[in-house]
């Protein structure tokens, strides 16, 4: 990886923290506990299918050469 | 009343608020509300490539995968997952690409028909030395009869080869502790297959703040994986492996070439998920990834073309009349390129920089959430990808839910990618050649590297059923193509290919059944607790309660070895050898060794209290090692295959028979209880398995023949509808248990769709059993089993090795006798949880003409009713 692309990384990695913390404070405490009625639905869960989507990622990581590397996990070798 | 509703209101709120948050876990009491079982069945399917003017007569690649999980609370803060997968391939891959004018897919013909292609990489073809060597083609001579006429062909395809079937098992585990706004997970696992071998281990963590809007997550997890993989013994002669038997990673061994390496992966990431509002959250993750060590694909080959700078242009003006030229009147310069076809090679570090964002919204008047997905990677092998993905998550009402998906993927090419490579050096002519060092450091024709994009869709229906199952089934459809690349610039359409992917799976919340009330729990306790039945025997049990539900999972391992059989006596090889195969044919190799695995998940459903209806898929998997005859001829064929077979052995694997039973009741006094079972087994499992197209072009005598079919034994099903009727009496009193059945199996077909049925089976069983404490229980069986030998025989080509390949070497009289242990969980949480084991030590054995011996069986089954 050069030099330029590490930067871009770590100036997009900024962007990102302070973007969230800024958000964070500026809704510290907009959406009360009695208010994440809808957030705690299932179809609201951040891996909502969670069964399915492991077999897919496991799919497209055996296909694809940028897959993957999202999940600290590790696993096997799907090189047919 | 409006008091009540305003109670309600703010009470469902600030339970809305204790419960679940979506990555936003509340760790309390409720934890053990989480635990569950679940299986999932799946089934990868490719469609067949294009492989240019040769018909494709190979079946693509096929995947079926399994998969069963439990998570459970051993405290209100401690949880424990496990998860077992094991997925069954096989198929034609590309193991290489090279221009069409080099024909590298060699066609196959059958009276004079062509009907496919084997797998053709090394040889000579003709460059355009005037246009960057690239390859023409003879489309024609002039009038005269006698110039060639060339055209450019810059067409290229994939040589393709067929996999044999291959079975990889993983399991792992995960245990995890929760804080009130923190919680650690520390997990690991094993992934097993033939070739590759991989540990790992991770450790999790999150951290919840701002009153619970906020949470962040770290990973980091560890990969250590072995390569050990035959090369190719088809292939051997013809592929250069002079880089890697320098570099020490490929070695000579008893069974073959091996390639024996190491490679490492360190992964980490970071994330944050922030609320934002009552209706929407977002997550932004940052992980790295360092790979080191061995990261190619030992069976792909990178064809590179050898031109001789000094070669004189031979097919230049052969008249002298300055004649040879293109269709177009283009002068030609054409001379000779040598293909020469090497292991692939890729560098052995990658660094790799995933940045990923996900957004999930909630549309209140829908009740449905959209998730939408970025991810984008980098690495220093040059590959750039993007990957968009959205989901909408939809509530149907009954407990129904359906989600349809899009995503699209777009990658740039590694640095190191080529279709082929062109080297403008003479190619050497000896065998001990440094060919390889004429190559660049790294080189890979894999798709997978290839600058391309994918397409891929699908739905997802999810029903959840009271009593806390849930079943989902799904559906995708996925196409690469390098048009399909971001900006274009793809790869061209040779590599295209597309897959679809089907799954169904049972989720079973435990916590939720056992809420069920107390009458519930006392039904589990009586029933189990009355009769435990070992481990092998099926249908032992009966729900006796209407509308009651039982979800369980049987496996069964068998193993033979230790020598072979005629009748009840050992034999010698020279025996086999001249009397194993018939009064005709020799016998050249025998088994060594057998393996079967089977998964079967069973389930059962009671409509009234004296019928049970029970649906029984099944997932097997096999693999047998052989050996050389002593005194066995020599000679002709059988000199090339039979280190073949005996070097790579045989697998196979997928799916296999599905059984469709009813249970009925026909006497039960509360110590005695007569059950008949009527069933059948539908032939879903496969029994057309075919070898691959064993020999390459280094076998000219033999080139492009078929290894026919798989014996008997190694095939997945029976291909036949069977019916299979039994009858169980069981008994207790006091700490005491008995029982007897006698079952059998009947062919309802003469034969399959490849010629040939299985013997009919009658087996009878009789055991006693005693309760050592008042949730566990031991077992002792004796069984005798009646198996017919083979009806008919394969209805097409089997390479006849030795006595597997021949029918009447199947089926005998078994006895067996069982030792069992059976332990159930009479309260809490995991109530109606009933676990067994039974191992079958083999006291008899009196086969049909000469099989191998038999080392035993083991039987595990948990069963879940409720």
């Amino acid at each position: 990886m050069n030099n330029q692309n590490l930067g871009l990384y770590k100036r997009i990695i900024k962007l990102i923290f302070i973007l969230a913390i800024s958000h964070t404070l500026i809704n510290c405490t907009s959406v009360q506990p009695w208010q994440r009625r809808n957030l705690a639905k299932p179809q609201m869960a951040l891996d909502s299918a969670s069964m399915i989507n492991e077999l897919r990622s496991h799919n497209y990581g055996s296909r694809e050469a940028g897959s993957g590397g999202n999940s600290a996990s590790g696993g096997g070798c799907g090189c047919y | 009343m409006a008091v009540t509703k305003q109670k309600n209101l703010t009470l469902n709120a600030f339970t809305a608020a204790a419960l679940l948050l979506p990555g936003l876990v509340v760790p309390s009491a409720h934890a053990a509300d989480n635990d569950e079982m679940d299986f999932q069945y799946s089934h990868y399917q490719e469609g067949k490539r294009n492989i240019g003017d040769v018909p494709n007569s190979k079946n693509p690649i096929e995947v079926d995968t399994i998969q069963g999980g439990a998570k459970t609370s051993l405290s209100d803060r401690v949880k424990f997952t496990f998860k077992y997968t094991q997925d069954t391939w096989s198929g034609a891959t590309p193991i290489t690409t090279a221009p069409l004018t080099f024909l590298g897919n060699n066609p196959i013909q059958t009276n004079g028909v062509i009907t496919g292609a084997s797998p053709l990489i090394t040889g000579r073809i003709n460059v355009d030395k005037n246009n960057n060597y690239s390859p023409v083609q003879q489309a024609g001579v002039e009038s005269n009869g006698i110039i060639p006429i060339y055209q450019n062909n810059n067409q290229l395809v994939h040589t393709l080869s067929v996999a044999s079937p291959e079975t990889r098992k993983q399991g792992d585990f995960k245990l995890g502790y929760e804080w009130d706004e923190a919680g650690l997970d520390v997990g690991g696992g094993l992934s097993v297959e033939n070739d590759y071998e991989s540990r790992f281990g991770n450790v999790g963590g999150y951290f919840d703040f701002n009153q619970k809007l906020t949470r962040l997550n770290l990973g980091l997890s560890y990969t250590n994986s072995d390569t050990n993989a035959l090369i190719d013994y088809d292939a051997q002669t013809y592929i250069d492996k002079n880089a890697y038997m320098a570099s020490g990673q490929l070695n000579s061994t008893q069974n073959g070439l091996r390639m024996q390496s190491n490679r490492q992966d360190w992964g980490s990431n970071i994330g944050l998920t922030q609320v934002l509002t009552e209706n929407s959250l977002i997550q932004g993750t940052v992980g790295y990834t360092r790979s080191t060590g061995y990261m190619a694909n030992p069976y792909k080959v990178m064809e590179a073309l050898f031109v001789d700078p000094n070669q004189p242009p031979d097919l230049i003006n052969p008249l002298g009349d300055g004649r040879n030229f293109f269709g177009d009147g283009t002068p030609a310069n054409i001379v000779n390129a040598d293909v020469k076809a090497f292991l692939e090679k890729r560098p052995d570090l990658r660094n790799q920089v995933n940045l990923g964002s996900r957004y999930v919204h909630y549309l209140s008047f829908l009740d449905a959430a959209l998730h939408l997905d970025y991810h984008f990677s980098n690495d220093d092998w040059g590959i750039k990808a993007h990957t968009f993905e959205g989901d909408w998550v939809q509530p149907i009402g009954s407990g129904w839910t359906v989600t349809p998906r899009i995503r699209y993927y777009s990658q740039d090419a590694a640095d190191f990618y080529k279709p082929y490579l062109v080297i403008n050096q003479k190619a050497s002519s000896n065998s001990n050649n440094t060919d390889y060092q004429k190559l660049p450091d790294n080189y890979s024709s894999d798709q997978r590297l290839s600058a391309y994009g994918a397409l891929s869709g699908g739905i997802s229906i999810s029903k959840k059923f009271a009593k806390g199952v849930t079943l989902d089934t799904g559906f995708e459809y996925y196409t690469h193509a390098g048009s399909l690349k971001m900006g274009g610039g793809g790869e061209a359409d040779y590599a295209n290919f597309s897959y679809y992917v089907a799954n169904a799976s049972l989720k079973v919340n435990l916590s939720a059944l056992g809420h069920i009330s107390g009458s519930s729990e006392h039904s589990h306790h009586e029933h189990l607790h009355s009769s435990p039945i070992p481990a092998g025997v099926m249908f032992g049990h009966m729900m006796e309660k209407t509308g009651e539900f039982m979800v369980g999972y049987r496996y069964m391992y068998n193993t033979e070895g230790g020598g072979m059989l005629h009748g009840a006596n050992s034999i010698a090889d020279k025996t086999i050898v001249n009397q194993g195969c018939g009064t005709t044919d020799k016998c050249y190799l025998t088994a060594n060794g057998m393996n079967m695995h089977m998964h079967m998940l069973d389930l059962m459903y009671a409509p009234t209290d004296w019928l049970n209806l029970m649906l029984m898929p099944q997932f097997v998997d096999m693999n047998m090692s052989m050996r050389k005859l002593n005194d066995a001829p020599s000679g002709g064929m059988q000199n090339m295959m039979v280190p073949a077979m005996v070097n790579a052995g045989m697998n196979t694997g997928g799916v296999g028979d599905t059984g469709i039973y009813t249970l009925f009741k026909l006497f039960s006094t509360p110590n005695h209880r007569i059950n008949l079972t009527l069933g059948a087994t539908a032939p879903t499992g496969d029994v057309a398995l075919l070898m691959r197209h064993t020999m390459g072009q280094s076998m000219s005598a033999v080139k492009g023949i078929d290894g026919g079919f798989y014996d008997y034994g190694m095939q997945l099903g029976s291909g036949t509808w069977d019916f299979k009727p039994s009858a169980t009496y069981t008994g207790h009193f006091d700490e005491w248990s008995w029982g007897t059945q006698v079952n059998g199996t009947k062919r309802l077909e003469n034969k399959n769709s490849s010629g040939y049925a299985l013997g009919d089976v009658i087996q009878s069983t009789a055991w006693g059993s005693y309760s050592l404490l008042h949730w566990l229980s031991s077992s002792v069986r004796g069984v005798y089993t009646y198996q017919g030998a083979i009806k008919g025989e394969f209805n097409a080509p089997i390479d006849k090795m030795g006595p597997i390949d021949y029918p009447k070497n199947y089926g005998g009289q078994y006895w067996d006798v069982g030792f069992g242990i059976n332990a159930f969980v009479p309260s809490g949480n995991l109530v109606g949880n009933n676990l067994s084991f039974e191992w079958l030590q083999p006291v008899g054995t009196q086969v049909n003409g000469y099989q191998l011996n038999r080392d035993g069986a083991l039987s595990a089954t948990w069963s879940y009713m409720f």
